[in-house]
């Protein structure tokens, strides 16, 4: 019915090739073309930022993207956050670590957006809180969610 | 029993990775959305577009004939009872001849794909002749209002009834009549409802669903498809947030995909779309509570009248247990000599009112400390001082229900830890209003029942099964579910505590109704409490055969066996024992058996629901909260600052999942207090997304400080009391009592959202004479003002 549109994206690292209808969005291709389930779908309009992917290293809230405007470019979901041998991010450690995770389902957005936050850096808490301010949990209260933030860049700065 | 040998030093109390931490965090945890099988269909509802209407008939022609179909059901394929109310059989799962509520399903389709599924619900097409609904509880309640099953709309009214009322009306020397409308809210689970059935053959079928209650679904499941319990097999699937949002609701998507898998055979996945799923799901009840109550010159309290008010919605789903809960926890942890409280149970064609987090109690709490402040100002008592003269304590122990409380009794405590904490110092409305921007502190405290209420003590009842592997690993199964709240860190805690081993070598599975018989719902703050009793009564089974074989290992007698640091030793002499992978390993070479189940059930109870005199819950939780807000009074805007949340938590299980349900339930309470606003004309919800229903953000949060206070004495695990509840109840009534102290004014409505606030102040407003008098309920398109604070985009 549709038409397909052929896009070539880095996922990962990893360059792949995908036919896809002119309405395919970033979040159904990387769920069920690509198999990468651990990008959530918790609203599909934005706004709970379950969904969040890098997008040539910027977040993005992959229900809001086209997948036919990916073509040529690169995308870091949840899976491609931990480095070589699966061990993962600073960020993703630390929320095990200082009790940021309870359900789960706001967590891999959650993860990319704070890996996002390290890499652009930020001066305070208020503006650590503002950055994270596009992805909702219902659990946490945040409050550990800032905290595993916070020492995921004292301790990047500590190895640096 | 395993709880009379001293306490040894492990995991509980501590802090750790929980278990289910590192896979949620990678990405990996597989939730029902994630979840494929081969030939898998998906699932999709026609539902009702309108709250109340006749039904002439029902068309499923074109929506079969769409491409990718396979099925299109109505009430006339449903093998079983077309029925799933959780108590009460007023609900159908596909509706035949009357719409009563937005969400009514008139058909289920299965599909090869989610769009075609769903493009072939939209092209279900129902007959129907309108009928008027009714939307105000009020007037529901008035003789001669059309009756939503055809009868009076009041389904229960509750009672509390104590003292002799007409002799201290008399002893009051002020009393206070307020009348408080307290608006719903949506729970908000970040993961929307769904689940997977999957046709095992013979009769049988399993569930995996994203729920708090897997018992429920599949007495459901059971009853629509007219199959044996033991042919229903249920597994939670890891669940992304519930809130008491997937207690009772989770058993319509599961009855819809049970049905569908039944017809086609083969696997059906059904996942909400968020609109539909913020539209249908139950919904905390919008209540409205009128109090009159009053006191002497030292600000005791002498009586206390209390009318609530619950809007249930279309059918009576949990409200009846809702509403019990309320009722008995109409006047809060204050000793009141006579008292007379009526909650009634109304139903209209509003939204669905459910079980949600504080479960009733929220609402009543809100308008108790209200109330108690009006008290203070009229007194001029510090509201510090007006609580401290009216708690129950050590020496005043019978509640409103003349129950006599046993154990110790914290309220004073938590009251004095909270004030502490927060600096409170007597205070005053700050006199300088030159600026916008004032300040204010309230505080509000909470009597919480732990576990379920005595209308449903048969309910409270938990099993476990702790399985001993050769290697010294353990395996455990319970009932009550993880939902987020940190029942599996909880539960592993518990075992490893009492066999004496590193949590890292207990694995706790998510429940599954053929592994562990029926624990009843995970809800009432009772998860970790039950299922760790549970578990406890397994360990003390298995030590039965493990103590003899490891007394032969170490060289003493069975009863000097001790467990500690993963080494079984004789007491006293921890040198001088082995490890527990070593007993284990001798236990299956002597082939004694390694697995125990065990059984937990609360104290039973009496009470008189005619009087509401007795003993509706076992033991009770005090929490005090003080919140510190600053509000914009030109613009209506509250940010909470601070909250101190001080707890009577018995003792801490696992220090890290108790903070995180306090700053949780702390942040969810904020949102209620002044953000989220449910939006419904004619029983259709206006707002069903997050954009226009606004939850906290990160930038929202206040700051959550906790004082945390233990106790022996409780009645569960290691003497551990719940916290998810209590962490909510007092938020939004601190909230208020805060913002009231900014504004020198009185609040009646929640959420207080800008609107609400600048309605108050009236003629107070710093522009009054520009607000325009009249234009009183807000519509859809201001809800975008209520928005909390400065929210901004990842790149702001």
């Amino acid at each position: 019915m549709s038409e397909r549109i052929a896009v070539t994206i880095v996922v990962n690292g990893e360059r792949r090739m995908f036919e896809v209808p002119a309405g395919r969005r970033l979040l159904d291709l990387l769920r069920v073309d690509a198999g990468l389930t651990g990008t959530k779908e918790g609203c599909g309009a934005g706004e709970c930022g379950a969904c969040t992917v890098l997008l040539d290293g910027l977040p993005v809230t992959s229900c809001l993207v086209l997948a036919a405007s990916c073509d040529g470019k690169e995308v870091v979901t949840v899976e491609g956050l931990s480095g070589h041998g699966g061990r993962l991010h600073p960020f993703q450690d630390a929320l095990v670590v200082h009790g940021g995770v309870q359900c789960g389902f706001c967590t891999p957005g959650i993860a990319v957006a704070g890996a996002a936050a390290l890499a652009r850096g930020f001066q305070d808490g208020e503006q650590a809180a503002r950055l994270m301010s596009g992805n909702l949990c219902r659990c946490t209260g945040y409050d550990k969610v800032l905290a595993a933030l916070e020492f995921a860049r004292e301790n990047e700065h500590g190895s640096e | 029993m395993a709880r009379s040998r001293a306490p040894q030093p492990g995991p509980l109390g501590g802090r750790g990775p929980r278990p289910d931490a590192a896979a949620k965090v990678a990405g990996s945890t597989r939730y029902v959305g994630d979840l494929a099988l081969p030939g898998m269909l998906h699932a999709a509802l026609a539902t009702s577009p309108v709250a109340s209407a006749w039904i002439r008939g029902i068309d499923t022609s074109a929506a079969g004939r769409l491409e990718d179909v396979a099925a299109v059901l109505t009430a006339d394929d449903v093998p079983g009872r077309n029925s799933i109310g959780v108590i009460f059989d007023d609900q159908p799962l596909l509706v035949t001849d009357r719409v009563r509520m937005v969400g009514d399903r008139f058909a289920i389709v299965a599909a090869r794909t989610e769009d075609a599924a769903w493009a072939s619900a939209r092209l279900v097409s129902a007959d129907l002749e309108s009928l008027p609904g009714v939307h105000d509880p009020d007037e529901a309640m008035r003789a001669g209002s059309p009756g939503v099953h055809g009868e009076s709309n009041v389904f229960r009214t509750f009672r509390v009834a104590r003292g002799d009322l007409g002799r201290l009306r008399s002893r009051a020397a002020v009393v206070v009549e307020a009348e408080y409308h307290i608006g719903g809210q949506e729970h908000a689970y970040l993961e929307p409802q769904g689940c997977l059935a999957v046709p095992e053959g013979r009769g049988r079928v399993t569930i995996v669903a994203s729920c708090q209650c897997p018992f429920y679904i599949q007495q459901g499941v059971a009853r629509v498809l007219g199959l044996p319990l033991a042919a229903v097999r249920v597994e939670q699937a890891p669940t992304g947030g519930a809130f008491g949002g997937k207690e009772d609701y989770p058993t319509e998507p599961a009855a819809c995909a049970a049905l569908l898998a039944w017809h086609t055979g083969r696997p059906v996945r059904l996942v909400l779309p968020r609109e539909l799923d913020m539209q249908v799901t139950t919904k905390r009840h919008e209540t409205v509570v009128r109090h009159r109550w009053g006191a002497d010159r030292q600000g005791r309290l002498r009586f206390a009248e209390v009318e609530t008010v619950m809007d249930a919605g279309a059918y009576v789903g949990l409200s009846t247990v809702v509403a019990e809960r309320a009722n008995v926890s109409a006047v809060g942890p204050y000793r009141v000599p006579a008292v007379d409280v009526r909650t009634h149970v109304v139903l209209t064609n509003n939204l669905f009112g459910g079980a949600f987090r504080g479960f009733g109690a929220p609402q009543v709490t809100w308008a108790a400390e209200a109330t108690m402040d009006a008290l203070a100002r009229r007194l001029g008592l510090d509201p510090v001082e007006i609580r401290r003269r009216n708690l129950l304590d050590a020496r005043h122990r019978v509640t409103c229900t003349g129950q006599r409380l046993a154990g110790p009794v914290l309220a004073r405590e938590v009251l004095e830890q909270a004030v502490a904490l927060s600096g409170w110092d007597g205070r005053t409305t700050p006199a300088d209003t030159s600026g916008p921007i004032v300040r204010g502190t309230g505080v509000a405290l909470v009597q919480y029942g732990c576990n379920l209420h005595w209308g449903g003590q048969r309910l409270d009842r938990s099993s476990a099964v702790v399985i001993l592997q050769t290697d010294g690993s353990v395996v455990v199964r319970v009932g009550l579910t993880e939902m987020g709240q940190g029942n599996l860190v909880a539960c592993q805690t518990i075992a490893a505590q009492a066999l004496g081993v590193d949590p890292t070598v207990v694995e706790v599975w998510q429940p599954d109704t053929t592994t562990v018989g029926d624990s009843g719902p995970t809800v009432a703050s009772r998860g970790a409490h039950m299922s760790g009793l549970a578990i406890l009564d397994a360990v003390a089974r298995l030590r039965t055969r493990l103590d003899p074989v490891a007394a032969e290992l170490v060289g003493c007698t069975p009863d000097e066996v001790e467990l500690a640091g993963g080494r079984a030793f004789a007491a006293g002499d921890p040198a001088r024992g082995v490890s527990v992978a070593a007993v284990a390993a001798e236990m299956a070479s002597r082939r004694v058996e390694t697995i125990a189940t065990g059984f937990a059930r609360t104290r039973s109870r009496r009470f008189d629901p005619s009087s509401g005199q007795g003993e509706p819950y076992e033991f009770y939780a005090m929490a005090c909260h003080v919140a510190k807000v600053s509000v914009d009074r030109e613009l209506g805007l509250v940010h909470v600052e601070e909250v101190v949340a001080a707890h009577d938590v018995g003792t801490v299980i696992h220090r890290d999942a108790l903070e995180g349900q306090i700053q949780g339930g702390v942040v969810q309470g904020v949102g209620w207090a002044v953000s989220e606003r449910l939006a419904v004309d004619h029983g259709r919800l206006l707002n069903p997304n997050f954009t226009d229903y606004v939850i906290p953000t990160a930038a929202d949060a206040p700051r959550v400080r906790i004082a945390v206070v233990e106790s022996d004495g409780a009645g569960g695990p290691f003497g551990a009391k719940g916290i998810g509840e209590p962490s909510f109840i007092p938020v939004a009534a601190a909230v208020r009592n805060a913002v009231c102290d900014a504004l020198g004014c009185e609040v009646r409505r929640l959420p207080m959202t800008p609107q609400v606030l600048v309605e108050t102040l009236g003629d107070r407003h710093p522009f009054a004479w520009m607000v325009k008098s009249g234009a009183r309920v807000p519509g859809p398109g201001d809800v975008e003002a209520c928005r909390l604070g400065d929210s901004q985009g990842p790149e702001g």
